[in-house]
């Protein structure tokens, strides 16, 4: 899970801050009586353009067939070959799959277990134990990838994984399984990487919204004879839900970053056809073959799906009548 | 307050400036324009090739006496992190060092013109530039008869290796022992000597014993892919084999042989020889593999596998080490050695960004001359080699280890020095070897009993003895051949490793009765892609190459 920036964070805390005032004023009235806020909001729009409306130009890159150093003017345009390749080619349709697949199964566990994990911390009263699981639980976000692939790779292996070893000893299965050869397992292994190493830090954002939630409500719920589900039902979780709804539209929004480094160091001959996502296949076809045009085309491609999804989603709220982004 | 604040960030802003004007001031050098001078002058070199200690190379030995003759100094930065970063990051800037050896990344730099051309500079300041690389004059020319860096290792005769460090099937030295040393030429003979000697031997150390196993992880899949080439008597010509008659080209992942080799670790597969985990090991897992004595057999190229047999000889047990050995399919002539070939596509060239060209090339031409080439590699007379009385370079037991002790290498420079300048390769005049790793002599010291014990079993004095001299291939090695980035061609290459990768396996871990099967689906897969894109282009080097090629 991804979020955008901190100004986004609050919003997500606390959706009910950004509902404007009623009162009529004219515009010039209410800039002048905001122009704090103004002010400290414009070194990020500014940085808004710098950093991502300004590269937009890069996009041109697509059209040509780009080789560095030659001037723009020099540059061969060719329209949509880029395109053209890459959607005639059965590896990119393939290794699109493989993105949605593997994001999608990010995108369910990592909030099931994100959202459980909140609720199951927020119920603990010991003190010191509450802040060690939580620690424990975010120490694997701070290990590299690297270090994290290799001590997965270790742990599926045939003859020392612990995995097999524990499986074997419980009469699950009768042999040790060559776990990364399995090619229609990578997903469920790439999913429960991630679990493993983001599941405490992204509890973080739902604690946060948990602490926001009126204490006297449950004080309340403890006289009316409340039980501990009961409470988790009818006021943590219905308080957590516009936190959720923002949330995921946000993600859906990312749906084609699968991510890289766990794919590209799990990935070996076996799950090939599984474990390569749209990140790999540009840096195979793209960059490393000093094809930034192709690499361009399908990053253009990335962030087209992206919008589709996010204002689908966001449409879909609105529907709903739930919180929504915009 | 806000007062002092300013004066306070505007102090910091001067500091910054000023701080980072110095810092410019001492790295770059000082544009001259003359060459004549012998004047103290500082270049930058960047070396993405492979990593080492920055610094400069007139505080090593070596660096120093070349400071003295020319009056230049070279400050030494090496790669660090992801080579196309660092270099399209200085693409991208257009700001490059004086020197730059960009490695795998030289088609990147070529494309973006970073190189300047050498040609006259050499004409006019590089006498014995010319006579070290005269030979290869026309192989180093590009397309459009610019030379735009110079390669290394300009060869000058031939000398074997004396150890492995191409391919070969290395064998557990054990194995052989209990054989009583047989002499073995074929797959067949050596996979049936691994299989009895692991019923024998299901356990060392406690651990199963691994018949065979093999390396193929990310770009290194190439130590399984290229074996049926090699298996058929063909030198590692990357992804083709070339027809000594009629000089054409051909892919061979389709070809029978890659089919027979396949079918051949189907069936040690499926006697439960073949190491299952080859397909999922990274390549640190692999080495740590050999290393654990586990493995009977594999093939590899010794500079793969270097770290793991070298930790196998510290270990000291003499029978769990390798023996290298020049396996074909139904023992034909091995062509496992490298011909002498001169790499035209890594080399050091000189950058638009530098100052003083001249300077540089006259610095290369003083390193081209042989006595100072013979400092590079060998060192220091009587501190790092000796002379006998017929003029022969050799080393003491001390020498040797004095030269393989890396803070005295780093300190005399014979790290710096060790390669990515200037240099020859193979023989000097008098007729020593270029480098002493290639001096018999010298091999034959690094040697252990255990070394000389087998190698007398086999009639040999050095360990490439066994195999077969190299036949003559001007156009070796293919694969070093520029291929326009993003072409037609590459992409075929890529397809192919991608294909071959979902493939191999699955042909290799397949049931015997379907391994039909699967070749087929494989090659009908194969069938789609543009193999010719390939041929054609490597049919052209390989004509180009033969016409370059040095006239005997």
């Amino acid at each position: 899970m991804q979020i955008g920036s901190k100004a986004a964070v609050k919003e997500v805390i606390n959706p009910s801050v950004s509902i404007s005032t009623k009162t009529k004023k004219s515009f010039f009235q209410r800039m002048m009586s905001q122009k704090a806020l103004l002010a400290m909001s414009l070194p990020f729009l500014v940085w808004l353009v710098i950093f991502k409306y300004i590269p937009l130009w890069g996009w041109s890159i697509a059209f040509q067939d780009f080789k560095p150093a030659r001037s723009l003017l020099d540059q061969e345009w060719i329209g949509l070959e880029h395109f053209k390749f890459l959607f005639t080619d059965d590896n990119f349709w393939r290794v699109l799959r493989n993105t949605i697949g593997m994001s999608t199964i990010n995108l369910v566990l990592g909030f099931v277990t994100a959202i459980g994990l909140a609720l199951l911390i927020n119920e603990i009263r010991h003190i010191r134990f509450k802040k060690s699981v939580q620690t424990i639980s975010y120490l694997p976000h701070f290990i590299s990838w690297v270090v994290a692939a290799s001590i997965v790779s270790y742990s599926l292996s045939l003859e020392n994984g612990i995995v097999n070893i524990v499986l074997v000893n419980l009469g699950i299965i009768d042999e040790p399984i060559l776990w990364l050869g399995k090619e229609k397992w990578f997903w469920v292994i790439n999913g429960l990487t991630e679990v493993w190493k983001n599941v405490g830090w992204n509890t973080i954002i739902y604690l946060a919204a948990i602490t926001m939630i009126d204490p006297e409500q449950y004080e309340a719920a403890d006289i009316d004879g409340a039980s501990r589900f009961q409470r988790i039902k009818h006021i943590t979780l219905p308080s957590l839900q516009p936190t959720i709804i923002i949330l995921l539209i946000m993600n859906l929004g990312y749906i084609l970053e699968s991510g890289f480094e766990a794919q590209y160091l799990l990935g070996n001959p076996m799950n090939l056809a599984y474990s390569e996502n749209l990140d790999i296949y540009v840096l195979k076809y793209g960059m490393s073959m000093g094809n930034f045009s192709l690499a361009t085309a399908a990053g253009i491609f990335k962030t087209v799906v992206s919008f589709i999804f996010l204002f689908t989603a966001n449409h879909i709220a609105k529907r709903f009548g739930q919180p929504r982004l915009f | 307050m806000a007062k002092k604040f300013l004066s306070v960030l505007l102090m910091l802003i001067l500091l910054i400036a000023v701080a980072g004007c110095e810092k410019d001031k001492k790295t770059s050098g000082n544009a001259g324009g003359s060459g004549d001078s012998k004047e103290k002058v500082t270049f930058t070199y960047f070396n993405a090739a492979s990593p080492g200690k920055d610094g400069n190379t007139n505080e090593t030995t070596i660096g120093k006496i070349f400071e003295d003759q020319t009056g230049v100094n070279f400050k030494t930065e090496y790669l660090v992190g992801d080579i196309n970063t660092k270099i399209g990051t200085m693409i991208a800037s257009g700001k490059y060092p004086d020197v730059l050896v960009p490695d795998i990344a030289i088609d990147k730099v070529l494309d973006a013109g970073a190189f300047i051309d050498l040609t006259e500079l050499i004409e006019e300041h590089g006498p014995n530039l010319k006579k070290l690389y005269g030979p290869h004059w026309d192989q180093m020319k590009d397309k459009d008869g610019k030379i735009n860096f110079l390669p290394f290792a300009a060869k000058h005769g031939y000398i074997k290796d004396p150890n492995i460090t191409q391919g070969a099937f290395w064998i557990q030295r054990g194995i052989l022992k209990e054989a009583g040393y047989p002499k073995i030429k074929t797959l067949d003979e050596y996979f049936a000597l691994i299989e009895d000697y692991q019923k024998k031997h299901p356990e060392v150390n406690g651990a199963s014993t691994i018949g065979f196993t093999a390396l193929t992880y990310d770009w290194r899949f190439f130590a399984l892919s290229n074996v049926p080439n090699h298996l058929a008597g063909y030198p590692n010509d990357g992804e083709v084999i070339v027809d000594m008659k009629t000089h054409k080209t051909d892919v061979y992942a389709d070809n029978d042989i890659t089919k027979r080799y396949m079918k051949k670790l189907n069936e040690l597969n499926n006697k439960g020889l073949f190491d299952k985990e080859s397909f999922v090991a990274n390549y640190d897992e692999y080495l740590a593999k050999l290393a654990s004595g586990r493995v009977l057999g594999f093939f590899d190229y010794g500079w793969q596998v270097q770290q793991s047999l070298d930790n196998l000889k510290a270990a000291g047990n003499d029978d769990l080490r390798y023996m290298p050995l020049p396996i074909t399919f139904d023992g034909q002539k091995d062509q496992y050695i490298d011909p002498p070939a001169f790499i035209n596509n890594r080399g050091v060239g000189i950058t638009v960004s530098a100052k003083d060209p001249v300077r540089i090339i006259k610095y290369f031409d003083n390193m081209a001359k042989e006595e100072n080439q013979k400092l590079m590699f060998w060192g220091i007379k009587d501190e790092t080699y000796s002379v006998d009385d017929k003029g022969k370079f050799f080393q003491t037991q001390e020498q040797y280890a004095k030269t393989s002790d890396e803070d005295y290498r780093d300190k005399s420079g014979l790290n710096t020095f060790e390669y990515y300048w200037p240099m020859g390769d193979m023989l000097y005049s008098d007729g020593n070897a270029w480098v002493p790793g290639k001096q018999p002599e010298v091999a034959q010291v690094a040697y252990t009993d255990g070394d000389k014990a087998i190698l007398e079993a086999y009639g040999a004095k050095v360990f490439s003895d066994l195999f077969a001299d190299p036949d003559d291939r001007p156009w070796y090695p293919t694969w070093s051949a520029v291929i326009e980035q993003g072409s037609d061609a590459q992409i075929f290459g890529q397809r192919k490793t991608d294909l071959t990768k979902v493939y191999f396996p699955k042909l290799v871990l397949a049931k015997p009765g379907d391994f039909d099967k699967v070749w087929d689906e494989y090659i009908k897969e194969f069938n789609t892609l543009d193999v010719k894109a390939l041929e054609d282009l490597m049919d052209k080097v390989v004509e180009d190459r033969i016409k370059a090629a040095p006239k005997k």
